[in-house]
């Protein structure tokens, strides 16, 4: 391909007027559409400002709850508020804050960090974006209903079923929280995108400011850890709605297969919190040593072990419900074991400071605190996980003790710091390093207060979760002293409050690169750009600011980088590959659109209606969340064209290939598919093992129609290799057959695996419920492969699509692989059923 | 004996009364001194790497990192091992099998002895310096089994029977309670374990065996009637007097416990009265209802009735 000067046109393309300048094609929408925006800086902030009001929400539950235990038998709140408030304040902590928020800071500094315009999928930020922000609105608006769930945040079965949680409490937990979930998965997936595919020219994996790395292993962490609970929480709910008997133990169920979906991603959460926090401390400790980060490798190494091991401990939250002794010891083996890539990362942190002279700001005062708090906690931890100790600590304040150092020491601290540390690049002016040094030795010393007693109080024998506790046995003054530390500690954060809402005005201005900083977001001036580059620079180290004299040296917009050139008027950044960081493609960016809004409208419109049993409301809602998608996705393809990117790059404009941005996501989206997929077959495999002769109760599938639906979907196989090769053949009319043929096969395949199992009762066993739910499952995926398709058809038939854009059905393609590969293994699944022994 | 409410440390896990509670004890105390000790040290290695500037050295991630949890982790797992090998291996054959089931909010204890199966509620009577095998089973939600003085506790899940060797070592009243969220009155739910000498347990179990005490004054009576007439024998089983109820706590000796409403309050004629004329105003969630039609003299009477079956 050579490059083409004048960019060739296609009927609909959103094209900018050819004088348009780089500040007004990437100008954000003020008024009304501002709620439009999907720059990473707007919604980053939404998700920051956001997460933060569910702190204070969440913490002020949390000072309700430690004044009911002021003293013995309280009657401040009833046991129902209490339940609720201690419920809630969980819940919105660890769903509604800690990830979000996160996720929030990830968004906003990644692309700066890695020299990149915007997130590759700014429309899917959005969408994230009101998915949480409307998810949190529903499980909170449980107050207005007098219904705020009371379960606990674990949700544990049988007590959140319909038997002994009737009503609508236990259906706005699952209902919100999944759809909230959403905000989390698709953040992940655009996260994972953005840092594998846009990266400065030269960046290599290895070139990566340490914040990428920590957010990269966080963000497949997300991906795999969160479908158990997604899983989970929708099998609970077709329990409730529906009646369908997973956790039943009269036909076959069981109450601990939920404690088993549930920590699979409770554990893994654990770690989804405190990595990007470490993240934090490994950028900002660098600052304020001035020098770069001791052992990048061992913490890069770390936190790889970190996620992998994170993922084989989920059993040490259930020592006690009766594990043989076997799988206790090896559980508790393995749980200690993440005790080694935590020490690396602390003794890398410890080594850091060893390399220069630390200065002693807000921030680092911050960071110190994490480290004492945090190796306390892990500390304890490492206690926990001996099952002897567990048997006495277990689910006593000994616990909330742990969890809280762990929580608050690796999360809420390194977070503060950061609020200290990229206020001046939010809103141009810095915070008060006196009030600064107050905010933090009151939440220190109050957080020690408050927790530090509790190890005492748990184990000298106070369960969690009581509202009241009787007097006189030994723990009514540790009691009050916890209470009186949980309010020095809230006059630290309201005093952060003030600080923050003073600085707004009267803060000092911030100068350029303020903390003397050595990564990416600081090379403009504080409140920088929208479009965060007019040029973007080649990177040849991990601090780009230190090393190259000509990023501070000069004005921020005269550094010499690829893409100063605009073309055709669009946002557009520069994608590169995964591992090399060398320049692969250019990358179209979407324009401010209220479409991802309106689709997340409508699925919190069929959500809630769900809560509200408005069955047809919901469905309604479905359809115009469809809707919205399909407007989404219509769009002329920007593929076909090649562009100077300056700097002697000529490159493709949104390349067909492998290392495509939108393959990367499918690929992405895939694994949270089949993450979904396990969750689904490890239910299967658990209730068959626990209640082999409630398996042998449920009809085998039909051995014929399985056959069929694996021959179904070696076809869909097939044909979806066929479809790729004829589409990047750009033999357009042949690709629209072949999408109409990979239509019928996914027909094909979702009639034969439903025929397979048709004798199956899904009320009549919990194997055979969760046998129909996996069949669920594959066939929402043969529905979307169908709707793909017929999307990809309808764009070629009504001539949307040229030559050289055949970036949807080679997507497609993968996506419907994927698909196939999964009624394959599904109907493998049937077939053992068959031969190996239901009746 | 008085109740274990008011008992300073009644509850609590730095105790030796039971074999499970005495050795795990020197297990939390170690772990927590060495706990301190290491952060105190990696406190001290930050001090001195802050105030250094020779840079940090790749043998502090390798020593402090990797080699030194790896030694401690391995004597922890050793050390924790071989204490829950103690604890678990004690599991003998014949040894008596207690049956706990755990109720919304309370918990229905069933002594097997010599083929007969004897029934009590809310308070367990363990021989001393006997292993004794909890046979833990749950009604309706997920509870757990924990007295801290005497062992590590036990989730009660439906559908599953979980069991639990203990060894009770000390004569005297300990303070049990469920330790896994159950619903509205979760805090409420406690019980009380009294260990006796081994004949005393005898005479125990003799005793759960046996009819109820007689009524004797008129007043005793009267309070007999009103249970036998008010409905109250559909779910309480006593005796000698109605023995078919189960959905509620056996109540042929409840006068004999130290506490009411499963540990939660002194056991006495008033609150027996108040408990019974508002249920729902002392146990939120409770299954019984409020018999708060009673007249003030019935309900007096069927107070001092229960309170004298000892």
């Amino acid at each position: 391909m050579t490059a083409v000067d004048e960019p060739q046109s296609y009927s609909g393309t959103r094209k900018g007027e050819p004088d348009k300048t780089i500040e007004e094609v990437w100008a954000q929408p003020t008024g009304l559409r501002w709620w439009s925006s999907v720059s990473h800086r707007v919604v980053g902030k939404r998700f920051i400002y956001t997460g933060f009001a569910f702190f204070i929400i969440a913490g002020f539950l949390a000072l309700l709850v430690r004044t009911q235990l002021i003293v013995p038998g309280n009657t401040f709140l009833d046991n129902e508020t209490y339940n609720q408030v201690f419920t809630m304040h969980g819940t919105l902590m660890m769903f509604l804050f800690a990830i979000p928020i996160l996720e929030g800071f990830a968004v906003y500094l990644i692309p700066m960090m890695l020299g990149a315009r915007d997130l590759i999928f700014p429309r899917l930020g959005q969408f994230g974006y009101y998915c949480y922000l409307f998810g949190g609105i529903i499980v909170l608006s449980s107050f207005l209903f007098d219904a705020a769930p009371d379960g606990g945040w674990f949700m544990y079965v049988p007590l959140t079923t319909n038997a002994f949680t009737p009503g609508v409490s236990a259906d706005f937990w699952l209902i919100g929280i999944t759809f909230a979930e959403i905000a989390s998965v698709t953040a992940a997936v655009e996260l994972i995108v953005a840092i594998l595919c846009a990266r400065a020219p030269g960046m290599s994996l290895t070139k990566m400011p340490i914040f990428a790395w920590y957010i990269l292993i966080t963000a497949f962490m997300i991906a795999i850890g969160f479908p158990p609970l997604i899983i989970g929480s929708i099998l609970l709910e077709a329990n409730r709605l529906l009646g369908l008997p997973f956790f039943d133990p009269t036909v076959g169920g069981d109450p601990l297969l939920w404690q088993h979906l549930f920590w699979l991603f409770g554990h893994p959460e654990v770690y989804i919190i405190f990595l990007p926090a470490a993240g934090m401390v490994a950028t900002i400790l660098p600052t304020f040593v001035g020098k770069p980060l001791f052992g990048y490798g061992f913490v890069v190494a770390a936190v790889i072990s970190m996620g992998f091991i994170s993922f084989g401990l989920w059993a040490h939250h259930m020592f006690t419900t009766g594990l043989p002794i076997l799988s206790l010891s090896l559980f508790s083996a393995a749980s200690t074991m993440v005790a080694v890539p935590t020490g690396v990362q602390i003794f890398a942190f410890i080594a850091t400071l060893a390399q220069g002279r630390p200065r002693m700001t807000t921030p680092m005062l911050f960071v110190m605190g994490f480290l004492f708090i945090f190796v306390l906690g892990g500390l304890t931890g490492v206690m926990l996980a001996s099952v002897p100790f567990n048997w006495q600590a277990h689910d006593s304040y000994f616990v909330v003790a742990h969890l809280h150092y762990v929580l608050i020491g690796g999360m809420v601290f390194p977070l503060f710091a950061a609020f200290y540390y990229w206020a001046p690049h939010i809103t141009g002016r810095m915070m008060s390093e006196r009030l600064g040094k107050w905010v933090f030795w009151l939440m220190f010393i109050g957080f020690n207060a408050t927790f530090f007693l509790m190890h005492v109080t748990g184990l000298r024998g106070m369960p969690r979760r009581i509202a009241t506790y009787p007097e006189g046995i030994g723990w009514d003054r540790l009691n009050l002293l916890s209470t009186l530390g949980s309010y020095i500690l809230a006059a630290g954060v309201a005093l952060f409050i003030f600080d923050f809402i003073r600085h707004l005005r009267h803060g000092e201005r911030a100068g350029r690169d303020p903390w003397r900083a050595g990564t990416m977001e600081w090379l403009y001036p504080t409140v920088a750009i929208g479009f965060n580059f007019h040029a973007i620079p080649p990177v040849e180290t991990r601090e780009p600011l230190w090393n190259n004299p000509n990023m501070l040296g000069k004005n921020a917009e005269d550094v010499e980088g690829v893409m100063r050139k605009m073309h055709d008027g669009r946002r557009e950044t520069i994608g590169c590959d995964p591992v090399s960081g060398s320049p692969v493609q250019i990358v179209r960016l979407p324009h401010p659109t209220f479409t991802p809004m309106f689709t997340a409208f409508a699925l919190a419109v069929a959500f809630a209606a769900t809560i509200a049993s408005a069955y047809f409301v919901a469905i309604a809602g479905i359809v115009a969340g469809l809707l919205g998608f399909t407007i989404w996705a219509w769009e002329p393809s920007d593929s076909g064209v090649t562009r100077d990117a300056g700097m002697g790059y000529v490159l493709p404009v949104n390349m067909i290939e492998k290392r495509s941005h939108m393959h990367i996501a499918t690929v992405g989206t895939m694994l949270v598919l089949y993450a979904l997929l396990g969750s689904l077959i490890f239910a299967l495999l658990y209730l068959w093992n626990v209640y082999p002769n409630f398996a042998a109760q449920t009809a085998q599938p039909n051995l014929l129609w399985t056959g069929l639906s694996m021959l179904a979907g070696l076809v869909l196989l097939i044909l979806a290799m066929i479809n790729r090769r004829v589409a990047v053949a750009d033999k357009i009319g042949l690709a629209t057959v072949m999408n109409l043929a990979v239509i019928l096969a996914s027909i094909a395949c979702t009639a034969c695996l439903a025929l397979a199992i048709q004798r199956t009762d899904p009320w009549g066993t919990a194997l055979g419920a969760t046998m129909w739910a996996t069949l669920g499952f594959v066939a929402l995926n043969l529905f979307i492969t169908l709707y793909w398709a017929l999307f990809n058809a309808a764009r070629k038939v009504t001539g949307r699509v040229g030559a050289g854009q055949s970036l949807p059905d080679f997507n497609l393609a993968t996506y419907a692989k994927g698909t196939a590969v999964m009624v394959l293994i599904t109907g493998g699944l049937f077939l053992a059923a068959t031969l190996g022994g239901l009746s | 004996m008085g109740s274990t409410l008011d008992q300073f440390g009644s509850q609590t896990t730095f105790a030796d009364a039971g074999i499970g509670a005495a050795r795990t004890v020197w297990l939390t105390n170690s772990m927590s001194i060495i706990s301190l000790v290491i952060l105190a040290f990696v406190m001290l290695v930050a001090l001195f790497a802050w105030r250094s500037t020779g840079g940090g050295r790749v043998w502090w991630i390798i020593g402090g990192g990797i080699v030194f949890p790896l030694i401690t982790l391995s004597v922890l797992t050793v050390a924790s091992a071989t204490t829950l090998r103690s604890i678990t291996g004690e599991a003998q054959p014949e040894a008596p099998v207690i049956e706990i089931t755990a109720y919304q909010y309370w918990w229905d204890v069933v002594h097997h002895s010599e083929g007969r199966s004897l029934r009590d509620a809310n308070e367990i009577v363990l021989p001393l310096n006997m292993a004794v095998t909890l046979q833990l089973k749950s009604n309706d939600v997920i509870h757990s089994f924990w007295v801290p003085s005497v062992s590590g506790k036990m989730d009660m899940i439906p559908g599953r029977i979980n069991e639990l060797t203990i060894t009770a070592t000390k004569e005297g009243r300990f303070r049990g309670q469920c330790a896994e969220f159950c619903g509205l009155s979760h805090p409420l739910m406690a019980f009380e374990v009294l260990v006796l000498p081994v004949e005393e347990y005898a005479a125990y179990l003799e005793s759960l065996d046996e009819d109820a005490r007689d009524a004797v004054t008129p007043q005793q009576r009267r309070g007999k009637e009103v249970f036998l007439t008010s409905g109250c024998t559909a779910c309480h089983a006593v005796n000698g007097v109605s023995e078919n109820g189960r959905l509620g706590p056996d109540l042929s000796r409840v006068g004999a416990r130290a506490s009411l409403g499963a540990g939660m309050w002194r056991m006495n004629r008033g609150n027996l009265a108040g408990w019974i004329a508002d249920v729902g105003d002392m146990k939120p969630g409770a299954q019984m209802p409020s018999y708060n039609d009673l007249s003030g003299p019935d309900l007096r009477a069927v107070a001092a009735w229960l309170e004298s079956l000892k």
